[in-house]
């Protein structure tokens, strides 16, 4: 258990990176408090398996430098790291049984035999590995093989923190929610950082105490889950964020005002958005729709309708041929073709200018 | 449809397996003969068609002028083989180990020029090798011993057991190797405590070829070798003579080919109960 802090830690693969392109891992500064969950997100190939080997101590960092606790761990091996780390497929030992398999790291780091058999009996039981304890592991299922792996990665007690690279793209979605739940139990009892690695948006919200976003190789923002989603940093946020993503429409500056054509809003244009491209952001959970409609009220034009179970996906077309997406608990009524109105509080109107979200 | 297929595949397993077998009966069969019944014709039969004879046996254990004695050479051949084996399969793992999960460099030698200078040690024609050989274990003192053939065989198939290890431990996903050091080994740790164990088919056929490869040179065998280490493959040539004795040649070969055959005929066994087949994932 340790506070794990990157100061300036950045990655290239190549042997002498010239620009930015060159960096698998652009130079960050990040802090991962002790005991809490984290969710690493981000599209494949952004560097969230190059970012967990620095920290595990697979791979040494090109530039900047790792603490643990404060001390500096840039060049330790793994052994001292102490980090537990669960691979995206399943590593498995075959030569060795299921319980040999649970059993290594800790006979690697010379516990004693009746505490070894203490905790994988534990976590056996936790993962339900119990009746196939003796198997050998080879023969196991993908999901199963991927169970021993995260209960090798859960089986010390004292790690510094569990490092998760996408382990349950493997693993079926049933099961899925309920390994994702023993983990948040587990981190709660235990107090062991947990960080988790996923491109599954939803995965990573209702894991995470904090979710940290990142594209190719730069962390855009971290934050707790409301924080992304209610004033996601730029536009990648707020598009990789919330299902379905932030809508985005066009502004038109006029003297003092910034204008919204398509929602017919206008508000005081923020002082850094001055004379550069700006666009407007809103959740689709924040517009609201009416059957009623005043006559001079924006309006659209439903054009398809999903319907989630409890909620609705509503697919719009403004008057100026804006595309935007609603999702609505209510207006079980609305099919293609009805003409609604739309409504958006100030407060939820995010802007964006070049890319970057502004206060207004 | 698939009776007709599975007769054709029987029928060339058949041919196959007599194309294989009637080497090993005409030697079986060669070897227990006399002059008169391998130069008169072709005959198969024992006791119908000629009389069966030990000459050719008993030429290979005699004393004297007889003929010669095979049994310190095979003891010979055996401890320079198993001992040259051995060693290149540990070094050789060890080395390909080395190549297949670590960058090395030297100004521009990288790894796969250090492995192609391994495997080029096979390329080369043996008899470029056979002066320096020759005048390197004189210097040692080594000549026409036991050692200095091991050494020599070892540069002989060190080269092998490299090639044949690389291309295994490029099957082995490194995940394994990192996995094991995240779970708390040490780089040597992991290679002991978990590659190595995965790796038992690779040595199986590393240590094969090296005991093959070993087992039949002749070429350095007798070109570094004199009157004091005689090994199996140059003790036989003493045995021509005008007339070539093919009954002696014939029970020397069945008497090489042997311990190749049973190792072959265990590792088989062994491999066909399945603790060989490296599934990882
Ligand atoms: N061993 C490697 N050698 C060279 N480039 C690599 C290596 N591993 C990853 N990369 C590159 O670094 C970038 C980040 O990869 P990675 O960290 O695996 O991304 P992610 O886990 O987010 O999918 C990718 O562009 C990938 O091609
Ligand atoms: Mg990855």
């Amino acid at each position: 258990m340790a506070e794990i802090v990157l100061k300036g830690l950045g990655h290239s693969y190549l042997s002498d990176p010239k620009s930015d392109a060159d960096y698998a891992l652009k130079p960050v500064d990040l802090v991962w408090a002790d005991g809490k969950t984290y969710a690493l997100l981000g599209p494949s190939g952004c560097g969230k398996t190059t970012m967990l080997n620095i920290i595990s101590g697979l791979l040494t960092p090109s530039d900047g430098q790792l603490f643990f606790d404060g001390k500096d761990m840039t060049h330790a091996g793994t052994a001292k790291r102490n980090i537990a780390q669960v691979f995206q497929f399943p590593v498995i030992y075959t030569t060795k049984t299921v319980r040999q398999n649970l059993a290594f790291p800790l006979e690697c780091r010379n516990w004693d035999r009746s505490k070894i058999k203490d905790r994988v009996a534990h976590i056996a039981d936790l993962l339900d590995l119990d009746d196939i304890l003796n198997e050998p592991a080879r023969s196991l299922s993908a999901d199963q093989k991927q169970l021993i792996s995260l209960g090798r990665g859960l089986v010390r007690d004292d790690v510094s923190a569990v490092l998760l690279d996408e382990p349950l793209t493997v693993i079926d979605p049933q099961m899925k929610f309920g390994l994702r739940r023993r983990l948040r139990e587990i981190n709660r009892a235990t107090g062991i950082t947990m960080i988790l690695v996923t491109h599954d948006q939803s995965e990573a919200m209702s894991f995470a105490d904090e979710v940290v976003v990142m594209k190719d190789g730069r962390v855009q923002q971290a934050g707790p889950p409301e924080q992304l989603f209610a004033r996601p940093q730029n536009e990648f946020v707020g598009y990789f964020i919330g299902s379905p993503p932030l809508n985005l429409f066009s502004a038109e500056q006029r003297n003092a005002d910034l204008h919204c054509p398509s929602l017919d809003i206008s508000v005081e244009v923020p002082a850094d958005a001055r004379d550069r491209s700006t666009k407007f952001g809103v959740r689709p959970e924040h517009i609201k729709m009416s059957k009623d409609l005043a006559d001079n009220s924006p309006h659209a034009t439903v054009q398809a309708v999903e319907n989630l179970g409890i909620e609705r996906v509503f697919t719009l077309r403004t008057s100026v041929d804006e595309t935007l997406k609603v999702k609505s608990r209510h207006h079980k009524t609305v099919s293609p073709g009805d003409k609604v109105g739309l409504f958006v509080d100030d407060k939820d109107l995010l802007i964006f200018s070049d890319g970057t979200l502004v206060c207004h | 449809m698939t009776r007709t297929y599975n007769t054709i595949k029987y029928l060339f397993l058949l041919a196959w397996s007599i194309f294989v077998v009637f080497p090993f009966l005409w030697a079986l069969s060669t070897s227990f003969k006399d002059a008169n019944a391998v130069t008169s014709g072709a005959r198969y039969l024992p006791w119908v068609e000629f009389e069966p004879s030990l000459q050719g046996w008993q030429s290979l254990f005699a004393s004297g002028s007889r003929g010669i004695n095979i049994i310190t050479p095979f003891f010979n051949s055996a401890t320079v083989t198993l001992l040259a084996s051995v060693i290149s399969l540990v070094l050789g793992t060890l080395a390909a180990y080395g190549l297949s999960r670590y960058k090395f460099k030297l100004g521009f030698i990288k790894n796969a020029d250090i492995t192609f200078f391994f495997i080029s040690q096979r390329i080369m024609p043996p008899i470029v090798l056979a002066i320096p050989f020759f005048l390197m274990l004189k210097e040692i003192r080594a000549l026409d011993t036991i050692a200095g053939l091991v050494i020599v065989y070892i540069a002989l198939l060190l080269p092998i057991a490299v090639w044949v290890m690389i291309d295994f431990f490029a099957s082995i996903p490194k995940e394994l190797d990192e996995m094991a050091m995240i779970d708390g080994c040490t780089p040597i740790g992991a290679f002991f405590r978990v590659v190595l164990p995965n790796s038992l088919a690779g040595l199986v056929v590393a240590g094969m070829f090296c005991l093959i490869f070993g087992w039949n040179d002749f070429f350095f065998a007798f070109t570094l070798t004199f009157t004091e280490t005689q090994l199996l493959p140059v003790a036989i040539v003493s045995l021509n003579s005008s007339v070539t004795p093919w009954w002696s040649l014939s029970a020397f070969a069945l008497i090489s080919v042997t311990p190749l055959a049973l190792v072959a005929i265990v590792v088989e066994r062994f491999m066909s109960r399945g603790s060989l087949a490296g599934a990882f994932r």
